[in-house]
Order: structure tokens, then sequence, then C-alpha cells
């Protein structure tokens, strides 16, 4: 019996040992469940900074710049390979992690925007500014994934070929993608709702009614929308709060054209990041691929066509100072400046391209608008001249208006990735071809192709076509 | 809990049934000892019965027993794992007994079994044992690198040529999609920490956890392999198990063992690539193809006529003959009360790689003491330290560069003594640049065992292994082209401690007289924590981290100090995860003939979901030793014949913690001054593990008095619910999620042969050849409603395709070169031939499964001398070598194989690669050289190669004795020496980095700039005195 009695005990005894269930219970130490994320107002409002956070170090980074910029006609395109070629070619696939990647983390912006506006009841006395400055964000990062993967409104007369997938909750459900009109008005329903929320002097770093506008201005530039882009442009340059950078007044001060991009010196940026060492290191993108003064190689970095260079280097023209023409064993090439810093901050949007904006939507509207147009590219020649003899006349027509501000554009915006979104855009709106590669503006390739994941995570996604530009 | 419950109100009953057959009575006694024959020390533990009856004792520590016999008549058994069994009348009051060892057979072997032993004839499961003499023959990188060949049904490709390069081992095929398809390493009881991942594939190389363990202390490798075997660890059994346990001191004079190895490295095979002027005249020639006339531009801004007066041979600066050096010492003392194992290790192993190399110190105490016949102390400890000095390798450059984009019309340095910086430089990357990995691990034990009752034994077990693993890099000034500081040191540490306690209880009980019992029910916990920095820790300075420790301290203070504003550095979880258990094993012996087993096991883990916290995992194996039948039992041509089988369902549960719910973590960095939250996964709370059906049967042999052994063994397995970490929509902000595969089910289906040939037994001379060869097929037969690129192997281009094997090579077919214009032709979806490059033609072409894996031994003795070889092979299977594609036809920024040149130059050609070209658009359809993959790179994986030849000469006793040696050899050993195969770009035995486990689980097999296999020649000697 005293046999029976120890095993018995020794059995029960080891069945205590599993009685613990809590022991199951091990969410990893410094994860949170989103009960104890997120759970009022304060903690939504921490998620939204992480959500300017990843606008800064995803969104604009630089990637989505160097990918527009090799597509775009700016580029000296020889050397690039790889990835780098097929973006240069407009000829891209499936896959390509340097895009796809970008693709998806553009999208979590979207998620997370979609989250917060999920958890509105958690918001309190910022309600409204939370649920604005979401749907600022969604719209900014949906409006950036319809610039590179979509072909630009107007590429179709009803605007019905397709733009992006809207997906407007957190959900995993397979969606294809809505028509270009959809997105934009997707994009633009954002915005005005954000307008109505946020507030009219944000904190630092945040998008308040200025951001919206300068936003609004832009989605409708791009779908040539002028009377609206005009509004919106016209009431943020109105505010006076943005400058046009200047030359330092004394001697060994920065030129304007080292502030753009420079650590507190622009007075231009309108919305955008500033560089915090060890804390927001952005623009790392930007120093990788465009930077002349340390590690340039010409197959890896940015290198401006002998045109480009050319039209930006005119007799004094202070813009000069952006190209660093490098000549090594007789091969010479055309790197840009703009980036040479270890630290700057990041514009996302900045008066300068507010004014090119408002002066050629002006100059199409027309009418008394065009001394508008003329008083803002004026204001850019000016300074690019260092004076006023190569301004143009206020009687200028609007034709030469509209071929000066675009040129100005062009070599204001050179290493932004803008032109790109010209070609696109204007070719939409004239229907003829502006880019120097004679690519007509709505070649399949001008819009980059989607990840794989999208279709074979979703059977009924409708691909790109591919390549068709060259 | 009402499932552990049930099983032990089953299992009392049963028990309290089997104790009433121990009654028996007895009149007078026998004593004695038993001896080893060999060597004369005392055996404990050893079984001593009257043969017929239920009475029976076993031996103490000092191999003395006393049995009580009921008549004069009585026959004693002894019988003892390792040793054949003895019997002997009962005829005078006091027997000694020698005990030898058992045949080449080793049916009376101990084999290690999940919580316990067994003896191999009594095993009805599928183990395969390999001896911790036959792993230390060779310098490999790590242990488990030496198991190839070695086991049927295991497969094992080493990684690369890097120092401290783990293997991919694969035991009868996969059937995990994203989860990790490794087996589960268990030492000493302990599953211990192995994620290849904690610092992704950093460098080109995954971390391998395994390399600190020192193989000089492994007493046997136990490689579990169905579910009879593995149906003890429940949900962490479906890959296999792969047990390992270390030297235990034996009783006997304090003995002490020193080996060494010295030797030289070099690599098994290499890539050949063109010189300078090679190279600038096909990119000339691909320039005059494309229609120019002149010459190119050249990448790096080098001029034409510099260029071709610079040859720099990369590969040569970046590669050196390494040197091995090893040794190794053990002590062994045992008494009454205490035996001990006492062992050390220094290795200083360096690749041929410039500045790579790992070195190994480690220190392994194994004490038992036996404090009486009833209780038992085991307490085992272990310290190793491995420093790899490490180099980027693969991608991420180093010889990667070499092997690519280090163009040999590049320079190390411009004319003026700087290093060149217009394209890759990997010595400037070499000498500018310091890495090494710190690997501290601890692995300790403590086993207490008590036998209340006689056949009755308790053993509590808790072990420890804590590991701490430092990352220390440094850049200098110069290749941070910054001048405002002097260089940055950097480090990344993470640290985890990984305990275990189980509990075991195990009664074994005679039921009838000639059928016997064993019960053995369990209980265990396990916890794991792996903890980090959410960031790096770094000072600019100009000396590493290593060099100056203060420094590190004062650095890791001030980052903690930061206030949130500032910085948000802080201590971070990593992982962590928690297993609970209940299990149990019958085993039940009729007359050695007929034996049956159940096993088990009730998981829980912190891993799942609340909807699936707990699974149960049950199996059934049983043997049947035909030999033993009366129609066997006097054969002279039959002297083994047993027959084995097995079902039962295992999981797998090898997928990262705390995937079941939504996670967020607080920012590192602040935004204007505020706290940041973040998002990392979408949570399921479903999750679960997933399931392996294993069904297994084998038969064992010996033939002509044993001469010839073997077994033949069939196996199939079906996998479902496969974890997968994958299929959504990147437009979901993730691209991923963890989730069950619904419908999901994967074949393994195969054939393993082993057999062990005695060709001559002599005194002084032996001859034996031994090999195995399996055969392993795999077929997804179902992944719900996924289509083919839904389930990718990372970069590599292997998919998981029903009807197809997992790790399929899918690419786009090539027909050839089209003779007239040079252009490549193609093969369409529907296998019409197309000049027109389609990713939509894309089909499964290739696998990186082999149809037969294994290895071939033999050795000659003659006297003193012993010669042994071990070749192993793989045949069938495809590599796709992945890099090719920049290297052939479009001429981009890498340097090319010459293997790669049979290319067209002229109308007419009859050429294997198409003409070159510096454009993408030459070849139709196609977007860039990154999407080239087709058959074009596809090859033939089959490869034979002398993985192992020894020759070692065993110094004669009589020398020995009178230096006071009690024995010693000396030997030469190769490793690599040959390779047979049909892959002219480089080594055929690939396992590259990976991004995960999905990739590692996909691609192995697939090369990418891969450095090649070490190739070693090393001497050493063996003494022991």
């Amino acid at each position: 019996m005293k046999k029976y009695l120890i095993i018995a005990t020794a059995i029960f005894s080891m069945s205590s040992m599993v009685a613990c269930s809590k022991f199951l219970e091990r969410p990893v130490e410094d994860a949170l469940t989103e009960e104890d994320a997120i759970y009022d107002e304060a903690t939504l409002k921490s998620f939204l900074n992480g959500t300017y956070v990843n606008t800064a170090t995803d969104l604009y980074s630089g990637n989505q710049t160097w990918i527009a910029d090799l597509m775009g006609d700016e580029i000296n395109g020889n050397l690039y390979s790889g990835d780098d070629g097929e973006f240069y070619n407009r000829k891209t696939s499936i896959f390509g992690a340097y895009k796809n990647d970008r693709y998806t983390a553009m999208n979590q912006i979207v998620y997370r925007a979609n989250k917060i506006i999920s958890r509105l009841d958690l918001a309190t006395s910022d309600k409204d500014n939370v649920e604005g400055e979401a749907q600022f964000l969604r719209a900014l990062a949906r409006f950036e994934i319809l610039k590179l993967w979509a072909l630009n409104w107007g590429a179709t007369a009803d605007n019905n070929h397709l733009g992006i997938v809207l997906r407007n909750e957190t959900s995993i459900n397979g969606l294809n993608r809505s028509t270009i009109k959809e997105s934009y008005d997707a994009v633009i329903a954002d915005l005005v709702s954000a307008l109505a929320k946020v507030k009219d002097t944000p904190a630092a770093g945040h998008a308040g009614k200025d951001q919206v506008k300068a936003l609004l201005a832009k989605v409708y530039f791009q779908k040539n929308d002028f009377a609206n882009a005009f509004k919106y442009a016209d009431e943020v340059i109105k505010t006076g709060k943005y400058i046009l950078d200047k030359d330092d007044t004394t001697p060994t001060g920065l030129k304007w054209t080292a502030k753009r991009y420079s650590e507190g010196k622009s007075t231009e940026m309108i919305f955008g990041f500033k560089y915090v060492l060890s804390v927001l290191e952005v623009g790392g993108e930007l120093r990788g691929r465009y930077r002349s003064d340390v590690g340039f190689s010409p197959q890896g970095r940015f290198k401006a066509s002998s045109v480009m260079y050319n039209l930006g280097t005119q007799t004094g023209d202070t813009r000069a100072a952006w190209y660093a023409p490098t000549q090594t064993d007789g091969v010479t090439y055309y790197p840009i400046t703009k980036y040479d810093k270890d630290r700057f901050d990041r514009p996302v949007i900045h008066l300068t391209d507010l004014k090119l904006i408002r002066a050629e939507s002006a100059a199409e509207l027309g009418g008394a608008n065009l001394a508008v147009a003329i008083a803002d590219v004026n204001d850019i020649l000016t300074r690019a001249f260092a004076g006023t003899s190569r301004n143009i006349a206020t009687s200028a027509t609007k034709n030469e208006v509209l071929t000066q501000v675009r040129a100005q554009r062009e070599l204001e915006m050179i290493g932004e990735g803008d032109r790109l979104q010209q070609i696109k855009r204007i070719g939409a709106l004239t229907g003829q071809t502006v880019d120097r590669r004679n690519a007509p503006s709505n070649c399949p390739g001008m819009a980059i192709q989607f990840p794989q994941g999208e279709k074979s995570g979703y059977s009924s996604f409708t691909m790109n076509e591919e390549g068709g530009c060259n | 809990m009402k499932i552990k419950n049930k099983i032990l109100l089953y299992m009392l009953p049963m028990l309290l049934l089997a104790v009433n057959s121990l009654i028996a009575q007895t009149v007078s006694s026998v004593t004695g000892k038993v001896t080893d024959a060999k060597n004369g020390n005392p055996i404990e533990g050893v079984s001593v019965t009257v043969k017929g009856t239920t009475t029976g004792t076993s031996t103490d520590v000092s191999g003395n027993y006393n049995i009580k016999i009921s008549s004069n008549n009585a026959v004693l058994v002894f019988s003892f794992v390792g040793y054949s069994d003895q019997e002997v009348p009962a005829n005078k009051p006091s027997i000694d007994i020698k005990l030898s060892s058992s045949e080449v057979t080793g049916l009376n072997d101990v084999v290690v079994i999940g919580y316990g032993t067994q003896r191999k004839k009594d095993v009805t499961g599928s183990i395969a044992k390999v001896t911790g003499e036959q792993i230390t023959t060779i310098a490999a990188p790590s242990f488990e690198a030496s198991l190839q060949g070695k086991a049927p049904g295991v497969q094992v490709t080493q990684g690369s040529g890097l120092a401290g390069s783990g293997s991919v081992i694969r035991i009868r095929g996969i059937g995990s999609i994203s989860a990790a398809g490794d087996p589960l390493y268990v030492i000493d009881g302990i599953p211990i920490y192995q994620d290849n991942f904690q610092q992704g594939n950093s460098g080109g190389m995954n971390l391998n956890p395994l390399a600190a363990i020192n193989p000089n202390d492994i007493e046997s490798i136990e490689i579990l392999k169905d579910a009879g075997a593995t149906g003890i660890y429940g949900s962490r059994g479906a890959n296999g198990v792969i047990l390992v346990t270390t030297k235990r001191g034996k009783v006997g004079k304090l003995s002490v063992n020193y080996n060494n190895k010295l030797g030289a490295v070099t690599y098994a095979n290499r890539p050949d690539f063109l010189s300078n002027r090679e190279y600038l005249a096909i990119r000339q020639e691909a320039y005059t193809n494309d229609g120019h006339s002149g010459y190119p531009d050249l990448n790096g801004g080098i001029s034409w006529s510099k260029a071709m007066n610079t040859n720099t041979n990369w590969w040569a600066l970046l590669t050196r003959v390494g040197m091995i050096n090893e040794h190794s010492l053990g002590v062994n003392f045992g008494n009454k009360l205490v035996r001990s194992y006492i062992g050390a290790v220094y290795s200083d192993n360096e690749s041929y790689l410039q500045n790579n190399s790992y070195t190994r110190a480690g220190l392994r105490a194994n004490l038992d003491f036996n404090f009486s016949p009833k209780f038992k102390v085991l307490l085992n400890g272990a310290y190793n330290r491995g420093i790899n000095k490490r180099v980027p390798a693969a991608w991420a450059g180093g010889l990667g560069d070499a092997m690519s984009t280090a163009l040999p019309y590049y320079p190390v340095y411009n004319d003026d003594g700087t290093y060149f910086t217009g394209g890759s430089n990997p010595v400037r990357r070499l000498n500018e640049t310091k890495w090494r990995n710190y690997d501290d691990r601890v692995l300790a034990g403590l086993t207490l065992e008590y036998k209340p009752i006689k056949n009755f034994t308790i053993r509590a077990q808790g072990s420890l292994d804590y590991f701490n693993t430092m990352d220390y890099q440094y850049e200098s000034a110069e290749w941070l082209q910054r001048t405002d500081v002097p260089g940055i040191a950097k480090a990344n540490p993470y640290w985890g401690t990984n305990w275990q306690a189980n509990v075991t209880a195990q009664y074994d009980f005679n039921v009838t007289e000639n059928s016997r019992m064993s019960v053995m029910v369990g209980t265990e916990a396990q916890e794991s924590v792996v903890k980090g920095y959410n960031s790096d820790i770094y000072a600019y300075t100009d000396k590493q981290f290593y060099e100056n420790k203060s420094l590190y301290k004062d650095s890791l203070a001030w980052f903690k100090t930061q206030p949130p504003n500032k910085s948000n550095f802080k201590e971070i979880e990593k992982d962590n995860w928690t297993f609970n258990s209940i299990f149990a094993r019958i085993n039940y012996n009729i007359a050695s003939k007929y034996i049956f087993q159940l096993q088990a096991r009730y998981d829980g883990s912190s891993k799942f979901g609340p909807n699936n916290k707990h699974g149960f995992f049950p199996s059934a194996s049983a043997a049947w030793v035909i030999s033993e039948e009366k129609f066997l039992k006097n054969s002279d041509l039959i002297n083994l014949l047993k027959f084995r089988a097995s079902y039962g369902i295992v999981g797998n549960a090898n997928i990262p913690s705390g995937e079941y719910y939504y996670k967020y973590y607080t920012g590192s960095t602040n935004y204007q001054g505020e706290p940041t939250l973040y998002p990392s996964n979408i949570g399921n709370p479903d999750l679960k593990w997933e399931t392996l059906k294993n069904f297994d049967l084998a038969l064992e042999f010996g033939l002509f008095k044993n001469r010839i052994t073997g077994e033949v063994a069939y196996y199939n397995k079906n996998t479902i619910d496969q974890l997968l970490n994958a299929g959504i929509q990147p437009n979901t902000g993730f691209g991923t999620m963890w989730r069950n595969l619904n419908g999901g089910k994967i074949l393994n289906e195969g054939v393993e042969l082993s057999l062990n040939l005695k060709v001559i037994d002599k005194k002084d001379f032996s001859w034996t050849v031994g090999g195995n060869i399996s055969k392993n097929y795999n077929e997804v037969k179902s992944i719900g409603d996924l289509d083919a690129d839904a389930l990718g192997g990372g970069t590599n281009d292997t998919r998981i395709i029903v009807g197809y094997p997992v790790g399929t090579n899918f690419v786009s077919r090539y027909y050839g070169v089209d003779p007239v214009d040079g252009l490549p032709i193609w093969y369409d979806a529907q296998g019409k031939l197309t000049k027109t490059f389609s990713l939509d033609n894309r089909v499964p072409v290739g696998k990186v499964i082999p149809d037969y894996v294994g290895g071939v031994n033999t050795a000659l003795r003659y006297k003193q001398f012993e010669l042994s070889a071990l070749f192993t092979y793989v045949i069938g299977g495809n590599l796709y070598d992945g890099s090719a594609k920049r290297q052939a036809g479009i001429i981009t920024d890498w340097n090319i194989r010459r293997d790669l040149l049979d290319r067209w130059q002229n109308p007419g050609d009859d050429a294997k690669f198409p003409r070159t070209t510096l454009q993408t658009g030459t070849y139709p359809g196609l977007s860039s050289e990154w999407q080239y993959n087709s058959t074009m790179f596809l090859y033939d994986a089959s490869f034979m190669r002398l993985r192992e030849l020894t020759l070692r000469y065993n110094i004669p006793s009589g020398c020995l004795k009178r230096v006071g040696l009690r024995n010693a050899s000396i030997f030469v050993t190769g490793m690599n020496l040959l390779t047979f195969t049909k892959y002219i770009g480089g080594d055929p035995e690939i396992a590259r980095d990976f991004e995960n486990a999905q990739d590692r689980n996909m691609s192995p097999n697939v090369t990418y700039l891969t450095p090649p296999q070490q190739k070693s020649v090393m001497g050493g000697i063996n003494i022991t005195f």
C-alpha cells in the first residue's frame, strides 16, 4: 500500500506544475496589446505622432524622389542597372524590393490613419484635430502612391483608368484598385474634411490649415484643376508666414541655394520635417542617392544630363551652385549639390513650389490673374539671377508666362522628383509629348508596377501594364 | 487540463495493477561484483534477474549485487546497455561477472530517447545515433555540419565557407512554410535557443547559435526521426529532434585525454573571373553589339586607358590560407561517491577569407554524485565563448564584391594614395571596418534522481541555457568619409535566458513472467526570454568597443540616461515564450520479441492564440523482433530481424512569439518631443501549431554473424495547418501576418537504406564498408486558394506550388540563342517559342530538394594503422545560380565569371548564352537584368565529395607504458579534398544566407555570391595518460 501511495503522491505532485495557466500568458514584455497601447486621447495622439515619424522616414526619406527622378528626363541614365535601370527605362516589373517595400510602407501610413479614425471614440478635447490630421496624412500617402503607381489625371478622357486601392478600414480582405477619379476624389475629400477640422496654428511638425491647403493646391494642380490650385496656393502664400529663402547678408553667410535643404535655415518650408540628430534623422535616402561631395559614383548617384546641366548653369544664374561637375580621367558627370550635407531638414511642400503652382495656375486662368503669375515668376527669376535682368515683362502673354514658369519649375525643383509629375501632368493637359526622352505622358511605364503580392493576395487585382514608353 | 487529468486517471490503475506481480518468495542469496571485461572497472546499474522469474536487482556504484534465489537450479541473467547479456547458473554463493561490450550490431547499446534511455533493440521509433568521436574528426565550422552523410534521412547542407557558418538540416524532408523547418535541438535535456534570425542576415550570413557548442564535449547525438521517437516532444517534434548528450564521468582512475589539431584551410571550389582587359573587351563587344562605336562609359568614373592598365585580383586580395589551431582536454575520474568529467577546449579556426575566424574557448564540468543507492545528483555546467571575427560576404560585400561589383579595372588606391571610392572596394572595407561577434553561452543542469521504492524512479531536472551575444562593429573616419569624427564604434548586444524544468516518474514492472512494462509520466515547463536594446550603442572614437570596454560601458550608461525627448533608448524584450506540458510513455515488452509503445504529450504554449492555446499529440509504435522467434533463433544466416512501425501526430511551433495579438511599441524616437506609438503586426487569436501526421515502417537486420547489418525504412508524413506569414495584400500596410494555412497539405514520403559490411575482421587487419542512401519525395498537395507567387523563398525565385515540391524553382524556360541575331529564345507558358521575355511565362522547372542524399564510409585497419574515408553525395535536385543573371548577356557593373563566356558573337554562332549588351531593352520584354531568371542558370545539383579522409597511427601500448601513457595516436585528416560536380560556377554545396525561416525552408541550393566551402588538411595527436 505504501508503494501505491508513493507513486500516487509523486504523480499528483507533478500535476501541480501544469496548473498555472498564467504561465502561458506571456506577451512580449516591451510590446503592448492594443488595449494597453491605445486607450485614451493621449495614446491616440502618440499613435498619430508615430504616423508622422513614419511619414518622414518611410514616405520622405528620399526613395520616392529618387524613383521619380530616374523616371524623369533630367538625369543621365547611363550606367544605372538593376532596380534603378528599371525605373530609368520606365519598365518596372512585379518584383523589386526597392519599390515594393516602399509601397507597403506608404500603405502603412494609410493603415495607421485608418486606425486613428476608427478609434476616435477615445478622443475628447482634440477629437476634430486628431481626425483632421489623420485625414491629412492619409491623403498625403495616397497622393504620393497615386503619383507613382498610376497614370495621371487626364490620361484617359473619362478618368476611368485605374488609380490605387482605397482601403478605409484596418482590414485584410482583398481589394482591387479604384479609378483615378475615385482615387483623387478620396484624396480631396479627406483634405476638404481635414481643412475644417485641423487647427489654424498647429503644433510644430503637425498639419494645420496652411498645410492642408498647400497639399490641396498640389493635388488640384496635379489634376490640372487650376482654379482650386490657385485658390489654395494663394491663401497659403498670402498668410505671409513663408518667405522665399535669401542669401545671408554677411559675406561668409549662406547662399539661398544652400538653404532649402539645410538645418533650420530655410524660411520656405510649409510642411516638412526637422532634422533632429539621433531622434529623427530625415533625408537619409536623399543623401545616399544625390550627394556629390561624398562617395559619388556615376552608377549609383544622381547625375544630371548635359542638357539639364546647360539649362541650369546659364550665365548669372545662382542656381548653378546646385551642380558640381565631376571630371575623372576625362569623363565628366553632373551630380547636384542640393543634398551635400550630413544633416538637413526635409521640406515636403515649400514656398517655391507653391509660388510656381500659383503662377502656372494663374497663367492658365488668365485674365487678371496673369499679373499674379508674372509677379510670382519674376520673384523666382529675381532671386535666381540676383536681380531683375532676366525678369519677364509685365506684358508677357499667357503662353510666354507658362513657358517661363514651367522652365523655372524645372530649374528650381531639380533633384526633387518633380519633373516626372510635370511630364505626366502637362502631357495630360496638352496632349503633347513633354518628355525629352520622347515618351508619351500616358505610356504605361509612366506608372510603376504594383508588387506581385497585390495579385497573389487577391486574384481579382488589376496590375498595371508594363513598359511601352521607349 | 481535462485531458491531462484523464491521462493521470487512466494511468494510475494500470500502475496499481502492475505492481501486484512483484510478490515473490526467496530462500537464499548470491552476491558478487560485475566489472567491465575490457578495463576491469565496476559497472553500476547492471540488471541482475533470476531467469524465468520476476526476481531481480541491480548493481550498486561499486558493481556489487546481492540477489535472493529460491532454487539452486536458478540461472542469473546479467544485462546492461552497451554490453552483451550473460547467463550464469546460480550454483555458488559468490559469482563475479565480467561483461563484454556488445557486438557490432550494437543492439545492447544504450540509445538516448526523450526523457530517458532505451536499449537499441527495444527501441520502437526511428533513431539514428552518431557518436562524439564521429563528429570531431574534421574541423567543421559547427558541430552539426559533421553529421553530413552519417545518418540516413538526415540531409545536412553546410552554409558556406565562412567561419562559424551554420548548416541547414532537414530530417526526412520539409513540410513547413513560414515556421522554421529545423529540428529541435535538445542538449542534456534542455531544448536550446536556436534562432538563426536574431540579427537577420546581416553581413550575408545568418547567425549560428550552435557554433559556440564544443564538439569535444559531445558523447553522442541521437537523431529522432519518426513520431514513435519524436512524439514525446509533442508540438515541437514535427521536424525531428536532435538529442545531444555530453560526456559524463566513468568509474576509474584519473585519466587525462589531450588532443590537438593543427592545419591549413583554403577553398574547396572557386569561381574564376575575368581580368581587366578581358572584361573591357566584353564591355566593348556589348557596346558594339548595341550599335555604337567608340568606347562605352565605364563604371567608377574611370577612363578607358586607365582601366586597360589596372588589373586588380580582388579574390587574391581577400583570401588567404587560413590556419587551424585546436586543443582540447578531457579529465575523467570516478569512484563510489562521485564521477566527474572535466573538459576544456581552445580552438582558433581561420577561414580562407582574410580577417575571418572563429575562436572557441570552453570549459565543462559534469559531476555525478551517488549519495546512496536511492539518491543520485547529476550536475553539469558548461561555459563556451565563441568569437567570430566577421567579414561581410555574398550580397553584403567583401568576397561577394570580389565576385561581382569590384571590377578588375578598379584600383585599390587612387594615384594620390587615397582609397578608390568610385565603385566597390572591398579592400577598403576590409581595412577600414571591423566586425566581431562575441557569443558567450552557459549550459547548466541539475538532475535529482530518487528511487523511493524498487523500480520506481523520480527524476527532477532543471536546466539553464544562458547566452549573451555582442555584435561589435567599427567604421573608421575614412570609411564614413567624415572629417568631424575619428570613427564610430557600434555595439548591438542581445542576451537571453532559456530555462526548463521537468519532473518524470518511471515505474518498471513485470506484467507476466516474460513481459515487462515501463510507465513514465512527466511534466515540463520552459521559458525563453531574449532581450536587447532598441537601437545600437555607439560612440565616435578611434577604437573598437572590444578594445575599449570602459568606453562601451560609458556609452551604454549615457544612452540609458538620455531624456526621452532626446533618445528613447531602452532595453527591450525581443522574444519571450513559454511551454507547459504533461507527457507520458508506456512501453510494453513481451519477451524482447514484441514491443509496444504509446506516447502522448499535452502542450500549452504562449505562442498560440487564446482560441488554440493547447494541443494534444499522441503516437503509437511497435516492434517485432522476428529473429527472437523460434524459427530464426538459431539461424546462422539471420542474426537479427526486427520489424518496426509507428504512427503519430506531432507539431511545429517554431515561430516568433507574440504573433497572435496586435502588438504595439512605444517609439525609440519621439516626434517633436512627444511620445510615439507604432503597430508591428496584424494579430490572429486563432493562431496554432502546424500538424504532422507521421507514419513509419522499418526493417532492421543482421546477417552472417552480423557481418552485414543495416536497416530499410519507409515513411509517410503529411503536414497540415501550415504556419504562414505571407499571402496578404501589401496595401494592407503589412503584406504578412501569421496564420494557419486553411486546407494546406504537404506530403513527404521516402525510403532510407543503411548498410554496414565487415569485409575483413582479423586481429591485425580489418576492413569495413558502410553507407546510407535516402530518397525523399516531397509534394505540395494543397495551398488553399493561394497562387504560385504568394509563397516565395525570399529573392530566390523558389515557390510553393501545388503538385511540386517545397522550394520549386519558378522561372522562365530558356530555349537557346537565335544563331541569326544572338537574341535569347524562350518558351512561353504554353511551351511555344518566343523571343519576348515575360515573367508571365514562369513555370515550375526545378526543385531544391534532391532525389537522394547519403554517405559512403570505409575504414581500413592494419595493425596500428587506420585509414578511413567518408564520401557524401547528393543525387538529383537543382542548383540555381542566382547571381549569374548579372554576369551573362547584360553587361552591367559586375565582373563576369569565365564559365559564362560561351556567348553569341557572330551570325551562325551556336552559343549557350545570348549576345552581350549594355541595355536590357535589347532582349525584348526584359525589364532589368534582375528579372533575367531562367533555366539558363539552372543546374543539376548532384555532387559527391570526399568529406573526410583520415590516416591514424595508434602508438603501441608497449611504447606508451614506458612514458606513462595509456593511449596515443597521431593522425592527419583532410576535409572536402575532392568534389565531383557538374556545376562549374563554384561550390555545389550551398545554403546561402536567408531572409527568414520561410526562405531557409525553400531556398537551399540557391547560390548568390556564396563563399565556397572550406577545404582543409590538418594533423594532430590524441593522448591519454
